[in-house]
Order: C-alpha cells, then structure tokens, then sequence
C-alpha cells in the first residue's frame, strides 16, 4: 500500500510540477494538443501545435522536441515565448524548455499517441453481454 | 431473487479476482527501481536521443464507463435493464485470454485470422432477471354487460389470473470462434453448443464491424446474424406444458435467425478518458417475438457516458 501511495504521489509530482533542475529557473509550458489518435486506417495526425510558455524573470531558453537533436526555436532574455509548429505525428514525444546548449529542462510537456488497434487481434472482438455497451 | 442474483455475483466476483490481479501486478511493476525512479525523478539531463516513450501493449486491460443507457427488455412484465456502469475487464496471454467473462483458448493465430475456443454465458437468461408477477382478469364485454371469460369446457376463468414469466437457467456454452481481418473490416464467425445439459441447443453467428477514426472521433457499425437452433428458442421462449396456463398458452419455439445492428462511438479526450455512446438494435426471430413470454419483438441498447480505460 506504501508503494502504490509513493507511485500515486509521484505521478502527481511528475505531472504538476515543472521539470526544473537545480539552477534552471523554472518555467510554464503549455501545448495544444496534446493527443493523436492513430488506427489501422489513420498512421498518423497532421497536427498544429500552439506553443506557449512563461516564466517569472526573464530568462534564455530554447524550445526542443525529443525528437530533434537541435532546438525548435531559441529566445533572448524573455519572460514569455509562442511557437507554432505544424508537424506529422506518429510516434509521442516530448516539448521541452531548456537553456541554449544545455541539457537541463525548465519545463515539459508530452505529446501522447494513442493507438486504437492492435496487433493481438482478440482484442477487437466484442461479447455481448447484457452490461458490455461498448 | 438470490437465484437470479447469483450470475451477477458470479460475474462480479470474477471481475474483482481479475482486478484484484491486475492491481497486485501493477504493484509489483511499481517496485522496480527504475519504474520509481523514472516516474519520481525530474527531466533526464541527457541530450535528446530518440525515445521510445510509446506505452507498452499490456495483457491486462481495464476500464470502466459511467454514464446512463438502458436494454429492453422484450419478455413479458419486465423491466428495461438500465445500464449506469460498464466495468471491463480483460486479459490476454499468448494462447488463454479473458475477456469480461468469456475464456477462451487461442489455437491458430495467423495474419489474417485467430481462431479460439470459447467457453460462454448464454445472454437470453439475463432478460429473466427483470421479472415480476401480475394479475391478469379474464372478461367479455357485450350487449352493455361484463361477463367472466370461460374456457373451452365451458368452465369460467377464476379471476383474477396469476401472471408470471417462467425461470429460466444461464447456460454454459462452449464453441470456436474465429475473427477474420478483410480489407473492408473484421468478420466475426462463431458456433456455440450448450455443455451444461440447459437447453441442449446451439448457435451460429456472424458479425461484421469496422471502426473509422478521425482526428479523436471514433465511429464503429455492426451488423450481424444469428442462427439459434429451436432448442435454444424453446427452452428460453417457449411455453413448456408445465407451465401453460389459459393466460400463458403452450408454446413451442422454433429455429430462428436473429439480425443486428449497431454504432459505437467514441470521443478521446485523453489517452486514457473518452466519451462513449453506443447504441444496437437486434430484430428477435418471429418464432421468439410469436412466443406469449415476448412482448417486443427487438431489443434496443444504448448507453452514454464516460469511459476510462487504463
């Protein structure tokens, strides 16, 4: 029960708070959307994602996608940012804030793929039964 | 009452067992270090390096939908079925699975089709759950007068009647079935024989669905056909001789073909919450809607609500 009180806690934690190491200021990352729902027809979502974020002193941050090895966007010593990113999703990834060259993230936000179908094919199958309604 | 309570129970129960396995497993997940360290710690200081950050396919899946939806109820003097929670519970090994109560064995499992064994409830006996008795008064009206109905012999019809729908037992079947991926969806072949001595008949089925998703909109039509031998139809719909009355005449039911149709549609508003509506349609045979105990002769489902899979 501890430990299923220590996950519950720390997924909370992981969820709330910014992802601010010890001498990176921290910031607020917002993103939209944040889901792309894929199935055997739909491989992937063309989506447009608006990109906000805010911290309270001006600071120089750069915009990273997990995916990239090199930032979306930089900015100068500025308390707020926007992007626009249009971009083909297939697989999740993370928006994250970070300062130029470093490694350490101020902020981030996943951007999650759900996939409705399956390789186990049973998993398709629908009973019948009187309370299965969906 | 406990009799008619009792598959509930069963089914519940075994739902909980599942559940109850599930969350002992995912505690045990809980305890790897690095499952606690990876959800606890703050962002990796690394560089970017391509993540695999998709969710693993788990053999448990659990969800559960709240909301509101009804079944009719097609037997006589009983009550709609109301539906306000759909817990689903499923697992699924290599070869054995689980699916909200059916437990199969998957013998072939190729690109195009798995074939399973699958033992069943019958689902006919759940419209028996619902029922009550009723009075029923038996009278002629003519001539401005109201006179007492006789029978054949001549006999009047004490009155008032006493009404009530037979009890009927939940069947265990067991059968194959097959699902088939074609390029316009998925087809769903099965056959079902009773192995628990309740009614000795069968059933053939074949259904036909295919989901489209758009953006987080998810729309899936079904249709569907099933064959049940006559004694399934008789011994759940029938009027067997033990139980005919003059307000319940004898009846004996035949095989018939029941057609269906439905839509489940689905909204994601997370990966794990969505808002569901669902909706089918089953037209009954005429040889069960023919049957003194049926008063309708389809059964209309629908629900909405939210659901939470996880």
């Amino acid at each position: 029960m501890q430990k299923l009180s220590r996950l519950i806690l720390a997924s909370g934690l992981a969820a709330c708070l910014p992802a601010a190491g010890a001498d990176v200021p921290a910031a607020r990352l917002l993103v939209k959307p944040l889901l792309c729902v894929t199935d055997h027809n739909v491989a992937s979502c063309p989506m447009t994602f608006d990109i906000r974020w805010k911290s309270p002193a001006p600071v120089e941050y750069c915009l990273n996608d997990s995916a990239l090895a090199t930032p979306l966007r930089c900015w100068p010593k500025v308390d707020s940012g926007e992007h626009v990113q249009k971009r083909d999703v297939s697989e999740p990834f993370v928006y994250w804030l970070g300062p130029p060259g470093g490694t350490q993230r101020a902020a981030e936000v996943k951007i999650d793929v759900l996939r409705l179908d399956s390789a186990d094919r049973r998993r398709e199958r629908r009973t019948r039964h009187v309370w299965d309604v969906l | 009452m406990v009799e008619r309570s009792f598959p509930f129970i069963m089914r519940a129960t075994l739902k909980l067992l599942a559940a109850a396995s599930w969350a002992a497993a995912a505690l045990a997940h809980a305890s790897d270090p690095d499952v606690m360290a990876a959800i606890a710690a703050p962002a990796p200081a690394s560089n970017p390096a391509p993540l695999n950050l998709a969710a693993p396919e788990h053999s448990w899946h659990l969800g559960a939908a709240f909301g509101y939806g009804t079944r009719s109820n097609p037997l006589i003097q009983s009550d709609d079925i109301p539906v306000i929670v759909d817990v689903d519970i499923s697992w699924y090994g290599k070869h054995w699975f689980f699916d909200n109560g059916d437990i199969g064995f998957t013998f072939t499992d190729g690109s195009r089709a798995t074939t399973s064994l699958v033992a069943r409830l019958n689902d006919d006996r759940v419209f028996f759950g619902k029922t009550s008795t009723r009075f029923v008064n038996f009278a002629y009206t003519g001539f401005g007068a109201t006179g007492p109905l006789v029978t054949t012999s001549g006999a009047p019809i004490p009155e008032p009647v006493q009404v009530k729908p037979p009890d009927r037992d939940y069947a265990i079947e067991l059968g194959v079935e097959s699902l088939i991926d074609t390029d316009w969806g998925l087809v769903t072949l099965g056959a079902f024989h009773d192995v628990s001595g309740t009614h000795g008949g069968y059933e053939l089925s074949t259904r036909f669905s295919r989901r489209w998703t758009l953006g987080r909109l998810s729309l899936a039509p079904t249709v569907g056909v099933s064959y049940k031998s006559a004694n399934l139809n008789d011994y759940y719909w029938g009027v067997h001789k033990d139980e005919a009355s003059f307000a319940l005449p004898e009846y004996h039911a035949d095989a018939g073909f029941n057609f269906e149709g439905g839509l489940v549609t689905n909204y994601y508003l997370t990966r794990n919450l969505r808002v569901a509506l669902s909706v089918n349609y089953e037209q009954l045979a005429d040889t069960i809607a023919a049957s003194p105990l049926a008063e309708d002769d389809h059964v209309l489902a629908w629900f909405s609500g939210l659901a939470w899979s996880f």
